[in-house]
């Protein structure tokens, strides 16, 4: 994953050199998965750090404002928001790594191998990653969700962020293949499965990091928005899209019922983007 | 030139064909129902493919009414939102592209941005109604005419104002982010192109560079991402369709996928992929005339 507005940087004219342009991308990518481990540790322990159960009723007056026995306030149906985004958080965060690895598999994985399928078989594929690709991730989702049901959410959700990675791993392993070294390869008669492997290996070494944060990004993206559209986690687990599509009723009069669910989903996202080191406005 | 607009125009027709396909496949999904078999199902596709060429795209099985005229309620809504959202895009994005983009200081600030770019299009639209609620007083409302009262200087404007405003902001958010990235990226990859030294070293001077060679590549590179820049927007007003209640295709595909009414769905992807595929078919020709030495493949 480049990133042109630090790596083209011109010394000369009194900018910071290349050298703190990398050192600036790697302090933010690590930021980036120091807050990603943070949020594991806490989605991980959310059982015994929330105050209370999921979805317990009744457990404060309704909507009532943050304080010292809720401090994230309590919803329309009397629920702790605490421990309410915390049993969230975790749906959201299993949810999104198996949409992640779906990505992964059927995105990056498939388009890098694609890309040496013989006889040029893979710009089939490739064509067809490309026209899924011009559809918003969102309706795909929708799409594939609608076909099947509600229960396969993060498999739609990770199947809809595949085509964007599919073509990126295609076009990049695509150029690997015409790079020198593989020239150089195949003159001096290695196979191209054994070149596949090679690159295979160290397309995995280099990017797999950046990749699977990258998927995450999107696919938390995605499945927040289906969810918040009904599409998604079915009650009673809820997720935080769920969390925040129910707070609609109320959160103009109680900010917090929505405030809260919705930082937390946020930092899920900002911290996987500052990992994948995206630009802003990047497609994740 | 003409060697890369046949190019680009085969790459466009095969696209299209293929969300064609697309379309018909979703569209064939009731058909396969019966016996759910795969030679069922690809009969009805084959059937669909066939209607699909007419641009039928059969009836809606919920409102009874034809799947194209749906569409033709719900997409001005949504072209609406997209162009009112590019217009923001653009007078938002621009401005920080160049200045991240050329400003070397400014460009250290450009992480900060991200916290702005991991909201998703919801939160964003729902965080808008919240504080024009509460500090402007301003109900959410649906879409009320606003091009035709500003053009005949009609008070009422102001009705159609407030509600556009906050779809188009949250729309725009998320264009001006596409937006800003591509005359970023152009940006710096303008700068870097070795002939700016070598124009320097004849005598030009730095406001000729930037304005006869410059600008053009950074303009170019703008309209390269333009099928990126479409996804964004229409991606965006999918969403803001829906937080404000604005009745757009968007929301007729997700209630027409809800209720398993496959026509109106398959079409409404088909005019979604088609916008993206036609933008980018034409950014990527427009690149290609302003700056046709640089690769916009």
């Amino acid at each position: 994953m480049s990133a042109p507005a630090y790596s083209s940087s011109h010394p000369a004219d009194g900018e910071a050199t290349p050298a703190a342009g990398a050192g600036l991308r790697a302090a933010i990518r690590t930021a980036g998965f120091v807050g990603l481990a943070l949020i594991a540790v806490l989605v991980g322990m959310s059982d015994v750090v929330a105050p209370y159960a999921a979805d317990a009723l009744h457990v404060g007056a309704a909507l009532a404002p943050p304080s010292a026995l809720h401090p994230f306030g309590t919803d329309l149906l009397g629920r702790d928001i605490l421990s309410e985004t915390l049993h969230g958080l975790a749906i959201t965060v299993d949810y999104a790594v198996l949409a992640m690895l779906v990505t992964l598999l059927a995105g990056g994985f498939a388009g890098f191998v694609s890309a040496r399928l013989p006889w040029g078989s893979g710009v089939i594929l490739r064509w067809i990653g490309g026209i899924l690709g011009a559809v918003p991730a969102l309706l795909l989702a929708i799409l594939f969700i609608g076909i099947t049901t509600r229960d396969l959410a993060p498999l739609a959700a990770g199947l809809a962020a595949a085509p964007l990675a599919f073509v990126r791993a295609y076009d990049r392993a695509g150029a690997l293949a015409r790079s020198r070294h593989a020239e150089y390869a195949r003159a001096t008669g290695i196979l191209s499965a054994t070149l596949l492997r090679r690159d295979l290996v160290y397309e995995f070494r280099d990017t797999f990091l950046a990749n699977a944060a990258r998927a995450l990004a999107a696919v938390t993206i995605t499945l927040a928005t289906v969810s918040f559209l009904g599409f998604g986690a079915v009650p009673p687990h809820r997720d935080l899209g769920l969390m925040i599509a129910a707070a609609r009723a109320s959160y103009l009069e109680a900010w917090w019922t929505a405030a809260f669910p919705a930082l937390a989903l946020l930092l899920l996202i900002l911290f996987a983007r500052l990992a994948a080191a995206l630009e802003e406005g990047e497609r994740p | 030139m003409w060697v890369f607009g046949v190019k680009a125009a085969a790459q466009f027709a095969a696209a299209v064909a293929g969300a064609f396909l697309l379309a018909a496949a979703v569209a064939a999904l009731p058909a396969s129902g019966h016996a759910g078999s795969i030679p069922g199902y690809l009969a009805a596709w084959l059937r669909q493919m066939d209607l699909a060429a007419h641009f039928d795209f059969g009836t809606s099985q919920v409102s009874g009414l034809s799947a194209v005229t749906e569409l033709t309620r719900g997409l001005p809504v949504t072209l609406e939102l997209v162009g009112a959202g590019a217009l923001v895009a653009v007078i938002l994005g621009a401005p920080l592209g160049v200045l991240l983009g050329t400003g070397r200081r400014l460009r250290a600030a450009a992480p900060l941005v991200q916290i702005v770019a991991a909201a998703p299009v919801f939160c964003a639209g729902l965080l808008l109604l919240w504080l024009s609620k509460r500090f402007l007083g301003w109900q959410g409302a649906g879409p009320m005419p606003f091009w035709t009262p500003l053009l005949h200087g009609d008070p009422a404007v102001a009705i159609g104002f407030k509600a556009l405003a906050l779809p188009a902001l949250t729309v725009g958010a998320a264009g001006a982010a596409a937006v800003q990235l591509a005359l970023r990226r152009a940006a710096s990859l303008a700068m870097e192109a070795p002939y700016r030294q070598g124009l320097r070293l004849m005598g030009l001077s730095g406001f000729e560079i930037d304005g006869n060679y410059l600008a053009p590549q950074i303009l170019a590179g703008l309209l390269a991402s333009l099928g990126e820049i479409a996804l964004a927007l229409l991606s965006a007003a999918a969403v803001a369709e829906w937080v404000f209640d604005w009745p757009g295709a968007a929301v007729l595909f997700v209630k027409s996928v809800a209720l398993h009414d496959w026509s109106a769905a398959a079409l409404v992807l088909l005019v979604f992929a088609f916008i993206t595929i036609a933008a980018d078919f034409a950014g990527k020709l427009a690149a290609h005339a302003i700056a046709p030495e640089e690769v916009w493949a």
